[in-house]
């Protein structure tokens, strides 16, 4: 764990050199920033500037961007395809990441709560993150499989008749969401379990001295504790909930009946099938608004540790 | 007393044996479907579905491997995606790791503005820059290129994150006394810096070539070509042409797991705590 250490011990410290290391060696300093912020620059901030302006026109690749005022904006908020993207998106958003949260905090207990093989259960646990999401559609087509796939075979033994997951719009959505449960929760369980092993052992012994239970001590003392922790979880799930784009895309393509399309996933189509730029510029901007709000949580979680004590 | 001691060793034993059987459920939760698909690779088609479900292959179909490397050019796909995923995270460890050493140990104007910078670029994935970014490829021309898939990924917020962290904890009297010794910056940087970082650069390296391997929709973009296809893009597509020829499909889902799976079975501590750090908070 040193490695861990070391990076509290990088928390702790607060950054700041003496003087000496300071006038000098500044323009090191820039020369060394230069790479990383000229590529994040040229590659994210300036195409989501440019996105701002595309949004306000009509662009078809072929032709040059023509303004059109807020046309792209007025017509989205009517366009019957686009809200129910945003409504899908949202159903998938609110259905994965509260299963993920509990799913992912009781596994990290339950893996800190016994002595023997943590290595080989955490290990095992973890193996859906390390698959590519193209890997994880091709599986899960499988398994979802009618009506014989395994998925339908597991709910005959408990006398439960198959069901056509993929191809019905209420259960299409739940399959994707469940797809996201399977691959989300051992990589949150990785960070709660961070989370917990920071927590002092002290606070729980002062609360043995006042007679806690398991239900108290959980309630009172590990998650107010475990604040941070759990902010950054919800803002990360959400976060990469809002992103889903290959499972829906090669699951379902957006279907049935627009199910399962979501936002990045018309944003696509919009673009790169439809050609019609300026409408999924639009689209972005409306995605990034959702995003910015949750990113920004995160911006300030990452920005003030090292500085705060 | 004796009786209380062993009540209290039943009533532990009675709480591992349902703590093991949580855990036991979990990690089947997350392996089987693994196993059932690498062992579903190796059937015929006709006992792909049969009922009742059997889960050894009999008999053991050892052509459904090579029978779907001779559908597509999957050799080339695999390749494509090693070079850029190699390239992307060589560059990642290097950019990111001066910038990191830069906003951690030089004190200069604008230090925190330009952390700032780079952390909000946390909220502009793909997803929501895809098409802006398509059209500066495009007026770049590096759409079906081996230059589009691999520059605008050669930095990460989170990268810049985590090596700023960890070259924090790296004591400043190690830099000065190499300034003293007459060292140059350049070489402070790769002598100390990056030897004492490299716990760090592990973790952040699984962390890029993860992403980088996983790449999907950028590609799916700019890339026409089938001689510069990732691997994810000809899974798909093989799963969008051939989804009958299930044996065949699955092989080549194992196959595109297999560079990940090599990685963390030897490097699993460092995936787990690259992911962990990101949940640290001082």
């Amino acid at each position: 764990m040193s490695f861990v250490a070391t990076m509290v011990a990088g928390i702790k410290r607060r950054p700041r050199p003496r003087l000496g290391l300071k006038a000098k060696h500044s323009m090191w300093g820039y020369l060394f920033l230069v790479p990383a912020v000229a590529i994040l620059l040229i590659f994210r901030i300036i195409p989501m500037i440019e996105a701002a302006y595309y949004s306000f026109t009509k662009y078809d690749l072929f032709s040059p961007p023509q303004f059109v005022g807020f046309k792209n904006y007025i017509d989205l908020a009517g366009d019957p395809v686009f809200l129910q993207s945003a409504r899908a998106s949202a159903l998938y958003v609110v259905g994965s990441v509260i299963p993920v949260w509990i799913i992912s905090l009781a596994l990290a207990k339950l893996i800190l709560s016994v002595s023997r093989f943590r290595g080989w259960f955490r290990g095992i646990i973890f193996m859906p993150v390390i698959m590519s999401m193209v890997v994880v559609a091709v599986l899960w087509r499988f398994l979802y499989y009618f009506p014989s796939g395994m998925v339908n075979t597991f709910l005959g033994m408990v006398g439960i008749p198959p069901v056509p997951w993929l191809t019905t719009p209420n259960t299409a959505l739940l399959s994707i969401i469940l797809i996201a449960i399977w691959r989300a929760s051992p990589y949150f369980m990785v960070i709660f379990t961070a989370g917990l092993q920071a927590i002092p052992e002290t606070y729980y012994e002062a609360g043995k001295i006042d007679g806690t239970n398991a239900w108290t001590e959980f309630w009172y003392i590990t998650l107010p504790l475990l604040r941070p922790t759990f902010l950054l979880v919800v803002v990360m799930s959400v976060i990469v909930a809002l992103k889903v784009f290959a499972v829906p895309q090669l699951m379902t393509n957006g279907g049935p009946a627009g199910a399962t399309n979501v936002v990045p996933l018309q944003i696509y189509k919009t673009g790169f099938e439809f050609f019609r730029m300026g409408k999924a510029s639009a689209m972005s901007m409306f995605l990034f608004a959702v995003m910015m709000v949750f990113s920004i949580i995160q911006i300030r979680l990452f920005s003030t540790s090292g500085e705060t004590e | 007393m004796t009786a209380r001691l062993s009540s209290r060793r039943t009533r532990n034993w009675f709480r591992n044996a349902i703590l093991y059987g949580l855990l036991l459920i979990a990690a089947s939760i997350a392996i089987v479907p693994i196993l059932w698909m690498i062992l579903s690779s190796f059937k015929y088609l006709e006992d792909m579905f049969t009922v009742p479900m059997t889960w050894l292959p009999d008999p053991w179909n050892w052509h459904s491997y090579s029978d779907a490397w001779a559908q597509r050019d999957f050799t080339r796909y695999f390749l494509n995606s090693l070079f850029v995923s190699i390239s992307i995270t060589v560059g990642n460890i290097l950019i990111c790791s001066m910038a990191g050493y830069a906003l951690a140990k030089f004190r200069f104007v604008g230090r925190q503005f330009l952390f700032l910078v780079i952390l909000s670029t946390l909220m502009l994935p793909l997803e929501v820059t895809m098409v802006p970014l398509f059209l500066i490829i495009k007026e770049l021309s590096w759409p079906n290129t081996y230059t589009g898939l691999i520059v605008p990924f050669l930095a990460d917020a989170f990268g810049v994150f985590l090596m700023r962290q960890y070259i924090l904890g790296i004591p400043d009297e190690l830099i000065e006394a190499a300034r003293i010794d007459g060292m140059s910056e350049i070489g402070i940087f790769f002598k100390i810096i990056m030897p004492l970082a490299k716990p760090a650069t592990i973790a952040l390296s699984l962390f890029m070539f993860r992403e980088a391997w996983d790449m999907y929709i950028w590609p799916l973009i700019i890339i026409t070509q089938e001689q510069l296809r990732p691997i994810t893009v000809g899974v798909a597509l093989f799963m969008s042409n051939y989804t009958t020829d299930w044996n065949q499909l699955l092989a080549v889902a194992v196959i595109a797991m297999t560079p990940m799976f090599i990685l963390f079975v030897f490097l699993q501590r460092y995936f787990v705590q690259g992911i962990a750090l990101s949940g640290l908070k001082g």
